[in-house]
């Protein structure tokens, strides 16, 4: 009991530590990358040197890296993740008040597409009608095609929520890796084998083809977040709906070092996270 | 049956595709930058077989050369990514354990880091006198080594799945070196993933290339691409007074599900 | 059981109808572009934050959008001394905050005072910085206040038009108002709600009070294309600054919602690198300092095409700093920009170079070529750069076009100076070119070209540096126009920007609205908001 909490304490900190890490490299890249420190205030001719000077140093462009890289630290063990340059609010702030509404999106649409892939893919393989398989094919490969500015614009045009936007944008890809897997499983000999013993085909498919395949399937689950996440800030962004994605997006072009170091602090976690439990749930059920 | 139909149309019109990317010249009558400014957002005609853009440019014409860039790139970055993928996918899933753990964590913390901001940053980067063939080929290529996380969770899986296998149980105790494990059991064996993949992020890369292009960042000009010609398609207005404008999209389209279906048929057992 | 349920029915639907009705209340909707920066009205530096501050602020005077001329706000009437360094206001009597508390000559001094506190750091504070010293405000009486500066501040006037008052009691700073309406909700990424203010000193001729719309909700809308398909489908009434091509788009669909005010104050411009610090190799930097090569460039450009192409008409060209519709300011004796491509060799072969198999050359045999960047994202911009390589082209000039996001553009035109040649537009909210000090003077941050010099790099740089400086100190707007207009002539003929185009002020107005007039001046639809009335027959579709 106590060493598997000992372990679970470690995977922790491995997590927290890499969610750190991913911070202060997303730090790093932008303050080194061209345009940071740089306002669009500038251009205005009436301000004066002083005011010029006040903007400038906004920025703390004279800080050294690893001075910013402690007071982030420690800022963080505090609570506290600075406040947005373009925005001129407590990042936690705009976190807690946007994470809501993209959590809400995200969460759906992934469902939503993992519904829906799921079961095209069992219905696909369960039932292998050639006409079946080439629409479902035509069908993913359409939305693949289209790109997240297209879906997003023709989503405003509609009045369709945002969520439908990013499962539409998840779906093929999911629908793709599943049927792979499945099929793969699928084609094994040892299903050929069950099938001239006489085994239905329902149950080959729930009793020797998923077990097959869980522990991959799961393996898609953090990429599906990722992609998931990935796809709603072009969606949010061109649809301006006032989620964590429309803010990420205004962050890089704005070069906000505090805002877009925490969402990827928050963006890493999760991901580590769910990869994490993932994995752990794959390795637990294979062995 | 079907699938063999499905297959051969496919490639035919993939074949076509390529042909007229590969011998644009051959086709087309003027040059792709030339600005008809008399004839701005014109209807089809004899002269300009799918009108003009906003500019007066011929857009059969832009469309031919931005099938070229498109069509010509996205897959030497896919390529890119799946080999990258293919490597350390393959090596983590074969020995599994702490390097496995080090590769997965460093393929999320990468997956998080804002990619866009990278493209962004990138071209800024870039000297300012390239030419703009070289800023497109740069691109690809960081779209082909940003792109592989997503494909290397898959490919890890799977190469887990054979770790466990038999015959990989033989070739080790034979005394293989990872080496030669990686190379002559992995790689061959989880082929059709990797061509799965790569088939999948040819796509990708041409959409990425296309939103990127929507944001203004993509294609310098006046070089087209199937990316800046979607960019028409924002404005809903222009585009039911010029529904011809949507033929890149189309084109677009039409490429990704041949490609899907090509995929698809590789797959299925015979 | 039927006709039991019909009475019930009768009685919804009538409910219905009333709550339906009354359900409609007159509130305007429309689209801010941006988030707005800051409620705070001494900070405004964006366009966002100055539509609020336009709509909630109340000021001492005001410049009528639609006259250019000053009209008395707060003040009843005003009087600047001789000398051009003090102004006294005489205060409106009996006019309350928002919030309830009276508005007296304490507040003005209290505003001032924050405004000018160089910790306060404020764009607007700065405009009014004519030399060192301090700022010396004084409320004599209740209903005066008078402000001296250290020394003349040209087109002071003007500038308290952008000073919206501030309560100096209040505790609640920025919801105190004394403006048509004040911010009632505020939700960050989404809309800013914004309620009659119930103290508004302004009435109409027959004595009503001001503004007549109860309600304005602002969305925040970033995208225009979104903007333009909700204004289409009823939910919002007002579309301002809307862009050429879709202006186009709306005016076959909805004639009259299109509103055309005619050129705008807004323009566009490219410019050369003419840094001596920049990283360019000599023979480029040389070819930039040429005042023949700028000229050819600017002659090779045909900016009738860019107007009628990019603008779809909706614009004119440019050939000086200030727009035609800046009716003191603009220098009408400067000449109309010409396209000439064989005017432009000329000048070119007189500087020097040379065309050599379709390609220019200079004098040492290097092929003419040089990137234009300009900003991502702006479509306009990029099909006029576009548009502009292939005019060069047919001198033999090679021009690549780079866009890049704003921040490394900036630093690339304030910071490393590494670049060639830019375009971008200019957004002038001041009539009074006195604002764009740091743009004519040679010592100045903004002085694009060239910015920072210690001492001026040519005889007419320096020629601008004592004009600007001589308009500044003088108080006669009439003389500081003379002066103004002989800058103008130098820029004209030395082209260190090569003015293109100025775009017209394009509105969208729903036939909802009664009371639109668009103009020039920002804010262009709205700028007689207290006196717009929404239409009570219509009904008002408001998306929550």
């Amino acid at each position: 009991m106590f060493t598997w909490v000992v372990k679970l304490g470690r995977k922790f900190a491995v997590l927290g530590a890499l969610a750190l890490l991913g911070a202060l490299l997303c730090a790093t890249m932008i303050r080194f990358a061209p345009g940071y420190g740089v306002d669009e205030r500038e251009l205005d001719s009436r301000l004066s040197q002083e005011s010029r000077d006040a903007i400038r140093s906004e920025y703390g462009t004279a800080e050294t890296l690893p001075h910013y890289y402690r007071r982030y630290v420690s800022g963080l063990l505090r609570g506290d993740l600075g406040a947005s340059v373009f925005l001129q609010r407590p990042v936690v702030q705009l976190i807690r008040e946007r994470s809501p509404l993209t959590a809400r999106t995200v969460g759906f649409g992934l469902l939503a597409a993992w519904i829906g892939s799921s079961i095209l893919g069992l219905l696909a393989i369960r039932f292998p009608n050639a006409m079946l398989n080439y629409s479902a094919m035509a069908l993913t490969g359409f939305l693949i095609a289209l790109p997240a500015a297209v879906i997003a614009l023709l989503f405003v045009f509609w009045r369709a929520p945002v969520f439908l936007g990013i499962a539409l944008v998840t779906f093929p890809k999911l629908y793709r890796y599943q049927h792979n897997l499945l099929a793969q499983a699928h084609s094994q000999p040892f299903v050929f084998a069950a099938r001239t013993r006489g085994v239905s085909e329902n149950r080959i498919l729930f009793r020797h083809v998923i077990p097959l395949v869980w522990a991959p399937v799961l393996a898609l689950t953090g990429v599906s977040a990722s992609m998931a996440f990935g796809a709603a800030i072009p969606l949010e962004a061109l649809s301006d709906s006032p989620g964590m994605g429309q803010l990420a997006w205004q962050a890089a072009l704005n070069r906000d070092l505090p805002l877009l170091t925490s969402i990827t602090l928050c963006v890493t976690l999760l991901t580590v996270a769910v990869n994490f439990l993932a994995d752990a749930i794959g390795q637990r059920k294979s062995s | 049956m079907i699938q063999r139909v499905f297959r051969g149309v496919s490639w035919s019109i993939l074949a076509i595709v390529f042909a007229f990317a590969l011998f644009a010249e051959g086709f087309t009558h003027y040059p792709y930058a030339r600005q008809f400014r008399e004839l701005p957002n014109a209807a089809p005609s004899t002269v300009h077989l799918l009108g003009t853009d906003d500019l007066g440019r011929d857009l059969f014409t832009r469309v031919v050369y931005g099938t070229r860039v498109s069509l010509l790139l996205a897959p030497a970055a896919a390529l890119l990514a799946t080999a990258i993928a293919s490597i350390l996918g393959g090596l983590a899933g074969l020995r599994g354990g702490r390097l496995e753990s080090s590769i997965l964590a460093f393929t999320d913390l990468l997956m998080s880091l804002p990619l866009f901001f990278l493209l962004i940053a990138l071209r800024a980067f870039l000297p300012l006198d390239i030419s703009p063939l070289l800023s497109v080929v740069a691109t690809f290529v960081t779209l082909g080594l940003l792109g592989w996380p997503s494909s290397l969770r898959v490919v890890c899986a799977a190469s887990r799945n054979l770790r466990q296998s038999e015959h990989m149980l033989l070739a080790r105790a034979t005394g293989y070196s990872n080496a030669q494990l990686l190379f002559r059991q992995v790689i061959p064996n989880l082929r059709p993933i990797f061509l799965a993949q790569f088939w999948i992020s040819i796509p990708l890369f041409i959409l990425t290339e296309a939103t990127l292009s929507m944001l203004g960042l993509g294609v310098m000009e006046p070089l087209p691409s199937w990316g800046n010609l979607l960019r028409g398609c924002e404005d809903f207005g222009a585009m039911s007074a010029n529904p011809w404008r949507l033929i890149p999209l189309l084109l677009l389209v039409i490429t990704v599900i041949c490609f899907q279906l090509i995929l698809h048929s590789t797959e299925e057992p015979a | 059981m039927w006709p039991s349920l019909r009475p019930v029915i009768l009685l919804l639907a009538a409910n219905f109808a009333v709550s339906s009705h009354a359900q409609a209340p007159a509130e305007l909707h429309f689209c801010l572009h941006g988030e707005p920066k800051t409620f705070n009205p001494l900070l405004v530096d964006d366009e966002a934050s100055e539509n609020i501050r336009y709509l909630t602020g109340g000021v001492l005077i005001r410049v009528n959008r639609q006259t250019q001329a000053l009209e008395p706000g707060l003040a009843e009437s005003w009087r600047v001394s001789p000398d051009g360094r003090q102004i006294t206001f005489q205060l409106r009597k009996g006019i309350y905050f928002s919030d309830g508390s009276p508005f007296s000559s304490e507040d003005v001094a209290y505003t001032m005072r924050l405004l000018m506190d160089p910790q306060t750091h404020s764009a607007t504070g700065d405009a009014f910085r004519s030399g060192s010293g301090t700022v010396v405000v004084k409320a004599p009486a209740p209903y005066v206040a008078v402000v001296a500066f250290p020394a003349p501040v040209a087109g002071m006037e003007r500038l308290f038009d952008q000073v919206a008052i501030l309560s100096a009691k209040s505790l609640k700073k920025e919801e105190s108002v004394l403006g048509p309406y004040y911010v009632s909700e505020y939700k960050a990424g989404s809309y800013v709600l914004l309620r009659r203010n119930p103290n508004y000193w302004k009435h109409d001729a027959q004595g009503r009070q001001l503004p007549y719309i109860d309600t304005v909700r602002l969305d925040i809308q970033r995208n225009r294309d979104i903007e333009m398909m909700r204004f289409r489908r009823g939910e919002l009434q007002l579309v301002n600054r809307v862009d050429a091509q879709q202006f186009d788009e709306l005016k076959k669909e909805n004639p009259a919602a299109a509103r055309n005010a005619g050129t705008g104050l807004d323009g566009e411009e490219l410019w050369f690198n003419q840094a001596a610090t920049s990283t360019l190799p000599d023979f480029r930097k040389k070819w930039f300092q040429l005042t023949d090569f700028r000229r050819a460039v600017s002659l090779a450009i045909n900016r009738n095409d860019l107007a009628r192409v990019v603008f779809t008409g909706y614009a004119t060209p440019a050939f000086g700093p200030v727009s035609p519709s800046n009716q003191f300011w603009f220098n009408s004796s400067l000449p109309a920009p010409k396209h000439d491509p064989q005017a432009a060799l000329a000048l070119l072969t007189r500087a020097g170079f040379r065309m050599e198999n379709g390609t220019l050359k200079d004098s040492m045999g290097n092929g003419v070529e040089f990137t234009l960047i300009t900003n991502s994202g702006n479509t306009a911009r990029e099909k006029m750069a576009t548009m502009i390589q292939q005019d060069l082209s047919e001198i033999g000039v090679s021009v690549k076009v780079v866009t890049l996001d704003f921040p490394s553009l900036i630093e690339r035109i304030t910071r490393t100076f590494d670049y060639d040649a830019c375009l971008l537009g200019l957004v002038n909210t001041d009539l009074d070119p006195n604002g764009q000090m740091t743009v004519w003077l040679s010592s100045g941050e903004n002085h694009q070209w060239n910015p920072n010099q210690k001492t001026p790099a040519t005889a007419w740089e320096a020629e601008i540096d004592q004009l600007m400086r001589e308009q500044a100190s003088l108080s006669n707007d009439k003389l500081r126009k003379a002066k103004f207009d002989r800058v103008q002539e130098i820029v004209a003929a030395q082209q260190p920007f090569i003015y293109l185009v100025n775009k017209n002020a394009l509105s969208a107005v729903s036939s909802q609205v009664i009371g639109a007039y668009p103009v020039a001046l920002n804010p262009q639809a709205f700028w007689n908001i207290d006196t717009l009335r929404l239409d009570p027959g219509q009904h008002i579709v408001s998306k929550q």
